[in-house]
């Protein structure tokens, strides 16, 4: 305990001697953390949009021609009983032809001459379980008796999962790079506290300090340079938020959307993610440096 | 206490030691002494751990410096003091922390640490200027710190590389007194000069040095 009080002293002391380095060294980190967490925090916002609205599936289920109305209602049932999907509306035969000829315009002349109503009576039903494959529901529907197919817009479920898995890939590359910058940053800032305190480092060595002795005071300045700078990054992260949720008409166009703050377990990742690279930056300067 | 067989150390094809072996016993005092560049700093730091010998080997208490790991090393440090020409002393620390390091670099606990550090300052008549800085003090004043430093951990030997190079011969003199006290208090004590005026009239053992190798002893 006696040690790593030792250990913790001389680590602020190395931080006071040292203030103007460290603090530019601070900045960076934090700005190059918080551009990671805004990164993180539209992200979730993001995801969470397209959950609510985008995020459900609507689906086409296509009856029989004739059927009575008793087997209708066994499909009704047969589909509200099952879990995650949800009926919008019945479409009956009749107001499918209507709806068709709404959406034809000046060309629904092209549907006067027919002599019976060959569109068939349908439920437009939406599946509120993004993550469950679309195609197996789609299996799972058409097996009900009475309905002749299902149909939903494939296309468009797969463009929205190509660009979540884009906007990810895209996220995890400038995380990446973003790591490796503060890395960077930190790496040189121990070296350059190493190199202010070369004289002493020598002294200590020849007075019989292990090298660890030496080095476990720069490891916890290289920890308290990341712990402080990823706090700071999600304080300011935390303000960019507030700005964001009080101005979101401004920034978003869409008032009625909901902001909300990253999860706690992202909260502490950052923070935990910025003490490990300090630590991880402050191993690598001390890597080889006491050839005494 | 200390054992060279045959040691041998060039620098870059440069010899600076050639066969060089004696023996200092326990409690002895040893002058090792010739001209600048006749290896006397380079035979001390052979026998402190800062340098490797080419070849041949140094027992330091029964320790061979030739196998031992780097941790070792600074453990074998915690029981050799060394007092440098330049003192090494760190002009942004007090007298007394100076002097404390050489413990708390052990790991010891700090009340271990304030108590002996006092009495190595006690010891040496610096226990007024504990919280002055090195910059303040006179060059004797330096060099006592440098020895309180060395001795503040009871080391079983005591290494000094010139410890009155920088000083006039008064300072030179106190400083001397200070080195035989210690060896009469049971340390084993090297002293490395060229200074000849300090070898005269002493009984003490004298190690003589040319161009790296031992030309003679008495």
């Amino acid at each position: 305990m006696g040690k790593l009080l030792y250990f913790i002293r001389q680590a602020l002391l190395n931080i006071s001697q040292n203030k103007l380095i460290h603090l530019i060294s601070l900045g960076t980190i934090s700005i190059a953390i918080l551009i990671l967490g805004v990164f993180l925090l539209l992200l979730v916002n993001v995801e969470g949009w397209i959950k609510n609205w985008g995020g459900s599936i609507t689906m086409s289920v296509y009856l029989e021609d004739n059927l009575p109305k008793r087997q209708i209602a066994v499909i009704r049932q047969a589909l509200s009983s099952r879990e995650g999907v949800e009926i919008q509306r019945f479409i009956s035969k009749e107001e499918a032809l209507i709806e068709l000829k709404s959406a034809l315009g000046p060309q629904s002349e092209l549907v006067e001459g027919l002599t019976r109503n060959p569109l068939p009576a349908s439920f437009e039903i939406a599946i509120r379980e993004p993550k469950t494959d679309p195609a197996s529901i789609k299996r799972e529907l058409e097996g009900i008796p009475g309905v002749v197919e299902v149909q939903y817009s494939e296309a468009w479920i797969k463009r929205f999962r190509g660009v979540m898995r884009l906007v990810r890939v895209g996220g995890m590359m400038l995380g990446g790079l973003l790591c490796l910058g503060v890395l960077f940053i930190v790496t040189n800032t121990i070296k350059l506290t190493i190199y202010s305190r070369k004289e002493e480092i020598e002294i200590m060595k020849l007075v019989g300090a292990t090298d660890w002795f030496v080095k476990i005071p720069f490891l916890i300045e290289g920890f308290i340079q990341g712990a402080t700078g990823g706090l700071l990054a999600l304080v300011s992260l935390f303000v960019f938020y507030l700005i964001m949720a009080s101005n979101k008409g401004i920034f978003l166009s869409f008032t009625l959307l909901e902001v909300v703050f990253v999860p706690h377990f992202y909260m502490t990742a950052i923070v935990g993610l910025s003490s490990f690279l300090g630590f991880l930056g402050s191993l690598m300067a001390v890597g080889r440096f006491f050839e005494v | 206490m200390i054992q060279l067989f045959h040691v041998y150390k060039s620098f870059g094809g440069t010899p600076a030691l050639r066969d060089v072996s004696f023996r200092v016993r326990k409690g002895e005092f040893v002058f090792v002494t010739g001209p600048s560049g006749a290896g006397k700093t380079t035979l001390l730091r052979i026998m402190f751990g800062a340098e490797k010998a080419s070849s041949g080997h140094i027992l330091i208490n029964g320790i061979n410096l030739g196998r031992i790991r780097r941790k070792q090393i600074a453990l074998l440090r915690r029981r050799i003091g060394f007092v440098f020409q330049d003192f090494k002393l760190l002009n942004n620390k007090t007298i007394f922390q100076n002097v404390a390091l050489a413990l708390e670099v052990t790991g010891a606990n700090p009340s271990y640490v304030r108590k002996k550090t006092r009495q190595a300052l006690r010891s040496l008549g610096l226990i007024k200027k504990e919280e002055a800085y090195p910059l303040q003090l006179s060059g004797g004043e330096q060099q006592r710190v440098a020895i309180a430093r060395a001795i503040v951990k009871n080391p079983l030997i005591l290494l000094a590389d010139e410890p009155t190079g920088n000083l006039d011969p008064d300072l030179t003199r106190e400083i001397m007194v200070l080195f035989r006290t210690i060896h009469m208090k049971g340390t084993t004590v090297v002293v490395a000069t060229h200074n000849r005026e300090l070898l005269k009239g002493t009984a003490i053992r004298k190690i003589y040095l040319e161009k790296g190798r031992v030309i003679k002893e008495d």
